[in-house]
């Protein structure tokens, strides 16, 4: 996951940057894994399955990568970034739910906890009066954390404890990050 | 697609590795990045971001390598 740090004051005078650019067509190649994940659960072919979860998150490695090989960086990449994650990890967790291979009550709070941290960031652009977002250097943690959680289930690799563990930790996350963008001051932001 | 890749012990090997692998490397990556920005000044809010990000990546990577004593009945 990749976002924009809150420290600089001003951004200087970026170079254009067209949405169609590797970067972007690496992030969204993320989708087409979609379909053949899910019709691997429909088909119990669980092993599939999680190596086409396994295909999900090394796209979201490769993407940063590009990005940086291109030099194609942009708000909109990132926020593509984010919304993809968003959809792909979501789309998987409510999956495994749905077909009984993970437990629903953290599936529910991690996607309820997920929907309030992006209503936050909304508000904390509105409040920085930028199109930058808060760089969560522990929510990036969280999202490969997640991305593993969907492969866990599938794999049948102690899934009660990854699930039941990663709530009190996105809990913790997501209290900071509500005080960094809600309460604390925004760094930069228009008087 | 046939019907799964390769046997459920390769395959609980295969998840084993992958995870105690990753999870021991960002263990390591995240208590490195700790240490080197230790005497960084925490009044600074981005420092403190950081340096709670990289608290948290150690835990996460604990819990992944736990995970894995776990499946293998070690703890």
């Amino acid at each position: 996951m990749e976002a924009v740090a809150t420290t600089a004051p001003e951004a200087p005078a970026k170079k254009t940057v067209s949405p169609f650019n590797p970067a972007n067509a690496v992030t969204a190649s993320r989708f087409i894994t979609l379909p053949f994940f899910f019709m691997a659960v429909d088909n119990h072919q669980l092993q599939w399955a999680t190596i086409w979860m396994l295909i999900c998150g090394l796209l979201d490695k490769l993407d940063g990568l590009a990005a940086r090989i291109f030099n194609c960086r942009s708000a909109f990449g990132e926020l593509f970034d984010a919304i993809t994650d968003g959809i792909c990890y979501g789309f998987g967790l409510i999956v495994v739910a749905a077909y009984g291979i993970a437990p629903w009550i953290p599936v529910a709070a991690i996607i309820f906890l997920g929907v309030a941290n992006t209503l936050m960031r909304v508000i904390y652009v509105k409040r920085a009066g930028r199109a930058t977002n808060y760089k969560s250097y522990a929510m990036e943690r969280l999202v490969a954390y997640t991305g593993y959680l969907i492969g866990f289930a599938t794999g049948g690799m102690e899934v009660k404890f990854f699930f039941w563990v990663f709530v009190p930790l996105m809990i913790t996350i997501v209290a900071y990050d509500t005080k960094r963008m809600l309460i604390d001051p925004v760094p930069g932001a228009k008087a | 697609m046939s019907n799964e890749l390769m046997s459920p012990t390769a395959f609980k090997w295969f998840i084993t590795f992958l995870t105690g692998g990753l999870a021991s490397a960002w263990f390591v990556y995240d208590s490195i990045n700790l240490l080197r920005t230790r005497k960084l000044d925490r009044s600074d809010a981005s420092v403190r971001d950081k340096h709670f990000g990289y608290v948290m990546g150690i835990l996460i990577g604990l819990v992944g390598v736990l995970g894995c004593l776990r499946f293998h009945d070690v703890v």
